[in-house]
């Protein structure tokens, strides 16, 4: 070993020797929210995707979408394919989202009247997701960095211990002041989650409405966001969902968002 | 007579597609009505209803993709036609195309530099939405796929030129002045069908992280026709006595590229094309034929946008004659922009748009605003309006007494 090994390891000691202290004690807001961010859901994953959205009167819109999604180590690629509504199929959307932290997410979207796949700016994080109540945003994973995190309370939801961590953006003008979720102590799912609008009052909740395991990945399979404020909610639930099959890279090219299903 | 069954066929296939389809066949597509109103006397532009009928069967390695539509007019018959129908062959890296296809190119919007594969359909101008302008081509197209990298290999067996509209149409486009009327001669207008007239066009593609890009060449036809002016002369008093105008096609020699890249909030992106010995007219009628053979170029700079939920677009387009001759019809430089306003609301139920065309060399314009409202899922209200402007005799200005409004509703299943 040399000297510059040695002097590394024993720096790396005492770096670990307080969280092997202190592992019992409390996890902060941004521990819980990297635990979050860090849940492992396995290397690959397809599934059905139907979106409802339902306005104050009870009128559905319904989307379906079949989606596919790999982790190529620094970066994660996902192909969206729509199935429905009509005027809309045989649509395609590709998102490659990059671990460094800062890095923005490189998207595609293919409409087959122009038969030409579009490179689009990933910029428009606050748009709406096919006119639902979720946001690009809310629908990828946000770099835990991106807010400052604070424990509120420890406290039973539905059943499950978890913490309520309230973490407020660092960006300036972002479209919520601040967000509460409510997490599920060991599974590190969010199980509701509250946005908050520009003047600190309740905008959107989303609630976990059925969770399960599956290859040993704890996974969202059905949820709901709700707008209080314009009555609108959307219903999304992801259904024959596969982990881990070993889904072909070939999903992730130009080649496949033109030909489609 | 054959139309009308072939289309009774078509409707009977659509009534009755429910009880009848072969697992694995879908079938979609959409109907609409569509009229148009001059603003300047009232009349009706068009009045059109479509049926556009797309089936598709799919298994592992193979695939057949069929795309017959009609057009009915009042005053017309019924107007069937394919605008695709294919075979595909799918290997491990290779793809292969093979029928009537509709082959797109480049990273433009509205504008046709490298997109020049497959022809375009001008009877009602560039007022159809480009699936409707583009017409499908009859190629074996091949592609090798690396990764995000695509070589494409077309070979087109059969010229197929622009479709322009008829003398009588309101889109007859503007012909260029003669010194008295000429006469028209189109024996040379066709290109025969034969193996040594046939297209051949290469591109290879990239989808980067950084970067999409585009690198193509193509030995093809001028899907445009050059029109060969000859005079006659009165031998004895050397004065003019007719004009001959023979429209014929000429082979044309392309290369060219295209990229597009994100800046942060920005989408750049660029197309250019080199045209070697494309053929001008010229106002010189002593030349011979009243044509001559330049290089050309076109190009293409664009930046998109968003700003306040509106979607931005611009772009710049120049199209430049090299060792240019004053004498040239027309100019040295073609300047044109377009811009693109559009903004979603009621959750993407309402649309909002405005797309604009303007040439700078005659300052003239096409003024496209629409609005689009989605009733239910699949059904769809369009009212818009083409307004034209300018001073000249541009591109757009010469289809000045053609302002018209417009409502189309579609329905999609």
């Amino acid at each position: 070993m040399s000297f510059k090994k040695m002097i590394n390891s024993m720096l790396m000691m005492s770096l670990l020797m307080p969280v092997l202290a202190f592992g019992q004690e409390k996890l902060t807001g941004l521990q819980i929210i990297q635990n979050v961010y860090d849940r492992p859901t396995g290397k690959d994953q397809t599934g059905e995707l139907t979106m409802t959205l339902i306005n104050s009167r009870d009128d559905q819109r319904v989307r379906k979408i079949r989606q596919y999604l790999k982790n190529f180590g620094q970066v994660e690629k996902k192909t969206m394919f729509f199935i429905s509504p009509a005027d809309v199929r045989n649509t395609s959307f590709m998102n490659w989202s990059y671990d460094e932290q800062g890095r923005d997410d490189d998207q595609w979207i293919y409409l087959p009247a122009l038969k030409r796949v579009k490179r689009i700016s990933s910029d428009s994080k606050s748009d709406y997701f096919m006119g639902s109540d979720f946001t690009y945003d809310d629908l990828g994973d946000r770099h835990p960095t991106e807010d400052t995190h604070n424990l509120l309370r420890e406290e039973k939801y539905n059943g499950e211990s978890c913490y309520v961590v309230e973490s407020i953006p660092k960006e300036e003008n972002y479209m919520y002041s601040k967000t509460i979720t409510w997490i599920i102590k060991d599974k590190w799912i969010g199980l509701k989650k509250e946005f908050y609008d520009e003047d600190d009052d309740l905008l959107k909740m989303l609630t976990v409405k059925k969770y399960e395991k599956i290859k040993g990945y704890w996974l969202i399979l059905h949820s709901e966001m709700s707008n209080s404020q314009k009555d609108h909610k959307t219903d999304m639930l992801l259904e024959n969902v596969q982990v881990d099959v070993g889904v072909s890279d070939d999903n992730f090219t130009e080649r496949m968002m033109k030909r489609g299903l | 007579m054959r139309t009308k069954i072939i289309s009774l066929a078509l409707i009977a296939l659509f009534l009755t597609a429910g009880y009848a389809l072969p697992q694995g066949l879908t079938f979609r597509g959409y109907g609409r009505t569509y009229l148009g109103v001059l603003t300047e006397d009232g009349s009706y532009s068009i009045q059109q209803n479509t049926l556009d009928l797309k089936l598709e069967h799919k298994r592992d390695k193979t695939a057949l993709y069929f795309n017959p539509y009609l057009y009915q007019y009042p005053d017309r018959d019924i107007n069937l036609k394919l605008r695709q129908a294919y075979l595909d062959i799918y290997f491990g890296n290779i793809d292969i195309r093979l029928g009537k296809q509709q082959i797109i190119w480049g990273k433009a919007d509205g504008v046709f530099i490298t997109d020049i594969i497959s022809p375009k359909d001008l009877s009602e101008f560039l007022l159809p939405d480009f699936e409707e302008i583009r017409i499908g081509v009859d190629a074996v197209k091949l592609n090798y796929y690396r990764g995000d990298h695509t070589f494409e290999l077309v070979w087109m067996p059969r010229f197929q030129p622009t479709i322009f509209p008829g003398a009588e149409s309101y889109w007859a486009p503007k012909m260029m002045a003669f010194p008295m009327t000429p006469t028209f001669d189109y024996s040379n207008a066709t290109v025969e069908s034969k193996l040594e007239n046939s297209e051949l066009a290469l591109k290879y593609s990239a989808l980067t992280s950084v970067i999409d890009f585009e690198i193509m060449s193509g030995y093809l036809w001028d899907d445009n026709p050059t029109y060969h002016v000859r005079k006659t002369v009165e031998p004895v008093t050397q004065q003019l006595a007719g004009i001959t105008v023979t429209p014929e096609h000429h082979r044309l020699s392309m290369a060219g590229g295209s990229f597009s890249a994100t800046l942060g909030a920005w989408v750049l992106r660029g197309e250019g094309a080199f045209y070697r010995g494309k053929y001008f007219n010229s106002t010189n009628l002593n030349l011979t034929d009243g044509v001559v053979i330049k290089d050309y170029f076109h190009y293409l700079v664009g930046l998109e946008y968003s700003l306040w939920d509106f979607k931005l677009s611009g772009q710049f387009i120049q199209e430049a004659i090299l060792d240019y001759e004053t004498e040239i019809y027309q100019d040295q430089f073609q300047n044109t922009a377009t811009f693109l306003a559009s903004r979603d609301f009621l959750r993407e139920t309402l649309n909002l748009q405005l797309f604009v065309y303007y040439g700078f060399n005659n300052e003239d314009a096409l003024i496209r605003p629409k609005l689009s409202y989605d009733f239910t899922d699949g059904f769809e209200i369009l009212l818009g309006a083409n307004i034209f402007t300018g001073n000249g005799a541009g591109m757009f200005e010469q289809y000045d007494n053609n302002d018209m409004m417009y409502a189309k509703v579609k329905y999609s299943f």
